[in-house]
C-alpha cells in the first residue's frame, strides 16, 4: 500500500485524453484509435499489448509526437505535445524520449559507439553524465564490440545498442515499439533484463510494445487493446481511483 | 555530424567520385576557359601598351581587336596628327593576322616607331634595315627555336630575321611597314596610329584635341585598354558569362543529382535522426554540409587539374598567354559551392520534410 500512495504521489509522465486517430489513404478512412484515455507515472514500466493492427504503434508514435492525433490530448510532463509547434515538438522529443524499435534502426554506416555518440550529440540535453552512460555501457555487455558496425552485431546486440542509444541521455520516457520482435528467446530476456534493470535502477519511464507474453509479464502494468480502444478498463479504474484518493 | 557525413560518402564512393569529378570539371572548365581568354586579351593589351603611346587611334568601326580590318586609314594622317596639339610623335601600325600561322605581325615605321617607343631593346641582332627583314621577340624566338640570321617564311615571302628583340612590344613579329603595305595589297594604309603625348601637356587635354580634330576616328586611351577591350571584344561578356553560367550548372545539377539520390535511399536514416530528436534544421543542415564537403574537394581538385592542364598547354604551345587571376580562382571556388548548395537545398528540404514514421520504413 505504501508503495501505491508512493506512486500518486509521482509525476505523470505521460496522459492520454480521448485520443483519436483516423488515417486518410486517398478517400478511405481508417479508424485506428477510438478513444484511449490512459496515465503513466514517473517510473513506471508499461507494457501496452494486442492483436496486430489495434493501433498499438500509432500510440506510441503518437505519444512521440511523430504524428498527430485527429482528436484528443496527449501531455508530455504536463506539455501538450499536438498542439505545440513543429519545432517544440522536436525539442520534447530531442530532450525528453528515447525511441526503440523492432527493427533495432541502427545507422549502418557508423559503429556501434558512433551511433551512440551521435544521438549524444544531437540530444545533448545536459542530463548526461558519464558515470551513468558508462554503467549503461557496461550494463550492455558489449564493451569490446563497441568499434562494430551494426552488420557486425547479432539482432539482440543491435538492439541493446539502440536501447543504449535510447536512454544515453536519460529522457523522461524511453518508448519501445516490439523491441523483443525480432529476437530468439534468449536475446529477448537479455533485452528485458536491460529494460528492467534500467526501469529499477534509474527509475526510467518505460512504454514498450509487445506480443510477448514473457515482455509483458516483465512491466508493472499492462494495458490491453483491441480495436483502437483499451480493453482493461478494471485496470485502469482502480487506477483512477487511486488518483482520486490523493 | 561530421563523421555521419564522411560515413556517408565513403559509403558510397562511386557517387561520392563522380560528384566530386563533375564539380572539379565545372572548376576546371571556368578556370581554363578564363585563363586563356583572359591571357590572350591582357597579353594584347599589354604588348600594345608596351608600344609606349598614350593614344591609339583607330577607324571609328573598329574593334579594339587589331588588325580583323587591316590597313583603312592612310599613312599621311601621321602629318595631321603631329600637328594636334600636344602630340609629341605618331607612328602608323599595318597589323596583319596569320591565319596559317595564328598570330599578327605588325608592320611598323622604324623612324617614327623609335620616336613613340622607347622599350624596345635587342638580346640578339638588331633593327631591319632591309625590305625583306623581320625582327622576332624572344618568346617567339624561344618556341620556334630561331635566331638572328635565320630564315623565316610570311605570307609566301622570305625573310631574314635581322634581330631578336625582348618580347612585350606590340607583335611577336616586325616588320618593315612598306613591305607588310605590298604584301597585303594596301599601300600607304596603316591600321591605327600610335600617338605619344608631350610630356608637359595633360592627357586629358590632348586626348580632347585629339577627339575634336578626328571626329570619325576611334581614339583609345592606352591606361584604358583593358577596359574597353573587355567591353568591346564580341561576346566576350557573354562568353564569361556562359562560362560561369554551365560552370555552376554542372555543380548545381550533379549535386542535385547526388544529393537527390543519397536522400531518396536514406529515408531511413533521416526517419532514425527525427527519432533521435534531429531537427528539421539538423537535416536541412547535415545534407547542405555534406554537398559542401564534395563541393570543396570538388574545388581543390579543380585547382589541381588546372594547374595540369595549363602546364600541359605551356607545354605544348609556349607563346600561349595565360593569364589566371585570383579573382577568377575565388570566382570559380564560389560559383561551385553556389551551385552545388542550391542543387542540395531541395534534397535537403524534402528530407527534412519526410515523415519520420514513413522514413522509418514501419513493418
Ligand atoms: N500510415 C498509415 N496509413 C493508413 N493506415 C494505417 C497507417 N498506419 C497504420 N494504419 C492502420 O491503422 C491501424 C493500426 O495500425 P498500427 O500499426 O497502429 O497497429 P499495431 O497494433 O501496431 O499492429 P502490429 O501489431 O501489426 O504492429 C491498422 O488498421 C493499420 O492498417
Ligand atoms: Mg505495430
Amino acid at each position: 500500500m505504501s508503495e501505491m500512495i508512493g506512486m500518486t504521489r509521482r509525476k505523470d509522465v505521460v496522459v492520454v485524453e480521448d485520443l483519436q486517430m483516423v488515417y486518410r489513404v486517398s478517400k478511405l478512412e481508417v479508424p485506428a484509435l477510438r478513444g484511449v484515455d490512459f496515465t503513466v507515472k514517473e517510473g513506471e514500466f508499461v507494457a501496452v499489448i494486442g492483436p496486430s493492427g489495434c493501433g498499438k504503434s500509432t500510440l506510441l508514435h503518437l505519444i512521440g509526437g511523430l504524428l498527430k492525433p485527429t482528436s484528443g490530448r496527449i501531455l508530455i510532463e504536463g506539455v501538450s505535445i499536438s498542439s505545440v509547434s513543429d519545432f517544440e515538438r522536436t525539442e520534447i522529443r530531442r530532450q525528453r524520449m528515447g525511441f526503440v524499435f523492432q527493427s533495432y534502426n541502427l545507422l549502418n554506416t557508423l559503429t556501434a559507439r558512433e551511433n551512440i555518440a551521435l544521438a549524444k550529440r544531437i540530444q545533448g540535453n545536459g542530463h548526461y553524465e558519464d558515470g551513468s552512460a558508462h554503467q549503461i555501457l557496461r550494463m550492455l555487455g558489449l564493451e569490446n564490440k563497441m568499434d562494430h558496425k551494426p552488420w557486425e552485431l547479432s539482432g539482440g546486440e543491435q538492439q541493446r545498442v539502440a536501447i543504449a542509444r535510447a536512454v544515453i541521455n536519460r529522457p523522461a520516457i524511453l518508448l519501445a515499439d516490439e523491441p523483443t520482435g525480432s529476437l530468439d528467446s534468449e536475446n529477448s530476456r537479455m533485452v528485458l533484463n536491460m529494460l528492467r534493470e534500467l526501469n529499477s535502477v534509474y527509475g526510467q519511464t518505460i512504454i514498450i510494445i509487445t506480443h510477448d507474453p514473457e515482455a509483458a509479464a516483465t512491466a508493472d502494468r499492462v494495458i490491453e487493446m483491441r480495436d483502437g480502444k483499451i480493453l482493461n478498463r478494471v485496470q485502469n479504474m482502480f487506477y483512477a481511483m487511486e488518483e482520486k484518493r490523493s | 555530424m561530421f563523421k555521419l557525413i564522411l560515413s556517408n560518402l565513403r559509403q558510397r564512393p562511386t557517387r561520392t567520385l563522380v560528384s566530386v569529378i563533375a564539380v572539379a570539371l565545372g572548376v576546371a572548365l571556368l578556370l581554363v576557359s578564363m585563363g586563356l581568354s583572359y591571357g590572350q586579351l591582357v597579353d594584347t593589351v599589354r604588348r600594345a601598351q608596351g608600344i609606349g603611346g598614350d593614344f591609339i587611334l583607330q577607324p571609328s568601326e573598329a574593334s579594339v581587336i587589331f588588325a580583323l580590318n587591316s590597313g583603312t586609314i592612310p599613312v599621311r594622317v601621321q602629318k595631321v596628327i603631329e600637328e594636334v596639339e600636344g602630340v609629341e610623335a605618331a607612328t602608323p601600325i599595318l597589323a596583319k593576322f596569320l591565319g596559317d600561322q595564328f598570330h599578327i605581325v605588325f608592320g611598323i615605321d622604324p623612324e617614327s616607331f623609335g620616336r613613340v617607343n622607347s622599350t624596345l631593346s635587342f638580346v640578339e641582332g638588331g633593327r631591319f634595315s632591309e625590305p625583306r627583314e623581320v625582327i622576332i621577340d624572344t618568346i617567339y624566338a624561344n618556341s620556334k627555336k630561331m635566331k638572328a640570321q635565320d630564315p623565316l617564311q610570311i605570307l609566301g615571302h622570305e625573310f631574314t630575321v635581322s634581330g631578336v628583340f625582348r618580347e612585350g612590344i606590340g607583335a611577336r613579329v616586325l616588320l618593315p611597314l612598306t613591305t607588310l603595305q605590298e604584301l597585303n595589297g594596301t599601300p600607304d594604309k596603316a591600321t591605327m596610329f600610335f600617338i605619344r603625348a608631350k610630356e608637359e601637356v595633360a592627357l586629358e587635354q590632348v586626348y580632347e584635341s585629339l577627339q575634336e580634330r578626328f571626329e570619325n576616328y576611334k581614339i583609345t586611351k592606352t591606361a584604358e585598354l583593358q577596359e574597353i577591350m573587355m567591353d568591346s571584344t564580341p561576346v566576350f561578356k557573354e562568353f564569361v558569362t556562359a562560362m560561369v553560367f554551365i560552370s555552376v550548372t554542372i555543380s548545381f545539377l550533379i549535386i542535385l543529382l547526388a544529393m537527390y539520390s543519397t536522400i531518396t535511399e536514406r529515408t531511413r536514416e533521416i526517419g532514425i535522426l527525427k527519432s533521435l530528436g534531429a531537427s528539421k534544421s539538423y537535416i536541412v543542415r547535415l545534407i547542405l554540409n555534406e554537398s559542401l564537403l564534395i563541393c570543396a574537394v570538388g574545388v581543390g581538385l579543380g585547382f589541381l587539374a588546372t594547374f595540369v592542364v595549363i602546364e600541359l598547354l605551356m607545354a605544348a604551345f609556349p607563346t600561349l598567354p595565360v593569364a589566371i587571376s585570383l579573382f577568377w580562382r575565388v570566382t570559380a571556388a564560389a560559383m561551385a559551392v553556389t551551385g552545388g548548395t542550391l542543387g542540395a537545398l531541395y534534397p535537403a528540404v524534402k528530407a527534412a520534410g519526410m515523415d519520420p514514421v514513413k522514413a522509418l520504413g514501419y513493418e
